[in-house]
């Protein structure tokens, strides 16, 4: 009895824990700046909502020695620049385990909007015995000037804005289309998470939690794009949001296991007062 | 009266590009002795053509137009001065030389 129990509740773990979707952080404390300057980035992937697992980037089924990302770039203006040799490897302090991540610096120097694309190297997630590349943009403005928010960069797995990313207030929307090798994606399921703890950049680590969600529906919030690839989410609460389009981009298979390839941006919402 | 409001619709679309968009100005310290400011509009067009000038005490040091790229470079004054970035009437920008960092 007594092992049906515990083979039951770590069950119950097991299938708790999948429920939560994995996000690839590209952090920065703030995206609207007033003026230039070094922003600090640190590259996570963990649940930003639960926060119940930080995973090691790049791990793989068949090596313990964990990849490099496959590339890391800022555009400006149109302007490419590669930041690959920025990465620094960190070991990441989530609440319950610490995983290897990256810190980097950036320099946002000129007005207008830096953004920033991540193409971390597939994940082995041993739960699903499938691998997971989560393409990550976070993109960030200097003084006002609009430049390349809504640029595509065409990304295998892309979230292309519709609303600045940087420019939103508490209450209102994001829109974004999905896309995959340039093309959209009709009904795409898309995952959407709150970033729920404070980043401390200084020590590596998440904060304790800010909110409380009423059932895990709340955790990681499901919703679809329409038939023209194109979602709106409206945002309640300020801070940084994540979405993650699931299995856009097209390609399916890495090492011989199944992949999924997704699109993930990240947004900021600030309070009016 | 017709007239008059198709006069007041002239000049409400002639004056739109300074009105409906806020002008902006960015400025850093090169770090070799010369500031760099970059001038632009809230819908993202470009200052490039512009005038942009730099007072001390009131009075301007350097005039010059933003470039075709839409920035200006000059030589970093000594003590105290303003940036003033010049959109007509009521739509000017002016950044303090203390606030320019590198």
């Amino acid at each position: 009895m007594k092992k049906l129990i515990v083979t039951l509740a770590a069950g119950s773990i097991f299938f708790a824990s999948t429920a939560f979707a994995h996000f690839q952080m590209l952090y920065t404390p703030e995206s609207a700046l007033t003026k230039g300057g070094t922003l600090q980035l640190r590259h996570v992937f963990t649940h930003p909502f639960a926060d119940e697992h930080t995973m090691d980037m790049g791990k793989q089924h068949d090596s313990q020695t964990l990849l490099k990302p496959e590339a890391f770039y800022g555009v400006h203006k149109g302007k490419k620049t590669d930041l690959m040799g920025t990465l620094k490897e960190i070991s990441f302090k989530g609440n319950a385990n610490a995983g290897q991540a990256f810190a980097s610096e950036y320099r946002a120097r000129g007005m207008g909007d830096h953004v920033l694309a991540m193409v971390p190297a597939p994940y082995y997630e041993a739960n699903e015995d499938a691998y997971i590349q989560q393409i990550t943009k976070t993109i960030v403005n200097v003084a006002g000037l609009p430049t390349d928010w809504d640029s595509e960069l065409g990304l295998k797995a892309e979230i292309v804005p519709l609303t600045k990313p940087y420019a939103i207030w508490t209450g209102s929307t994001f829109s974004g289309i999905v896309k995959s090798a340039g093309k959209p994606v009709p009904f795409a399921e898309i995952e959407v998470e709150y970033l729920n703890h404070d980043v401390d950049v200084e020590k590596n680590a998440m904060g304790p939690a800010n909110v409380k969600a009423p059932q895990d529906s709340f955790v990681t919030i499901g919703i679809k794009a329409d038939q023209d690839g194109k979602f709106t989410f409206g945002i309640p609460k300020a801070g940084w949001w994540g979405f993650a389009a699931l299995g856009a981009g097209p390609d399916t298979e890495y090492k011989g296991k199944e992949l999924s390839q997704d699109a993930v941006i990240w947004v900021q919402a600030r309070d009016m007062k | 009266m017709k007239k008059i409001f198709a006069l007041c619709l002239v000049f409400v679309f002639s004056s739109a590009p300074a009105f409906a968009h806020t002008a902006l100005m960015s400025c850093f310290d090169e770090g070799d002795g010369t500031i760099t400011c970059e001038g632009g509009f809230s819908d993202g067009s470009s200052a490039s053509g512009v005038d942009v000038r730099v007072e001390q005490n009131g009075k301007a040091i350097h005039s010059a137009k933003f470039s075709e790229t839409g920035d200006i470079n000059f030589t970093k004054p000594s003590g105290d001065y303003v940036v003033i970035f010049d959109a007509g009437k009521g739509h000017g920008v002016v950044v303090d030389g203390k606030d320019i960092t590198e």
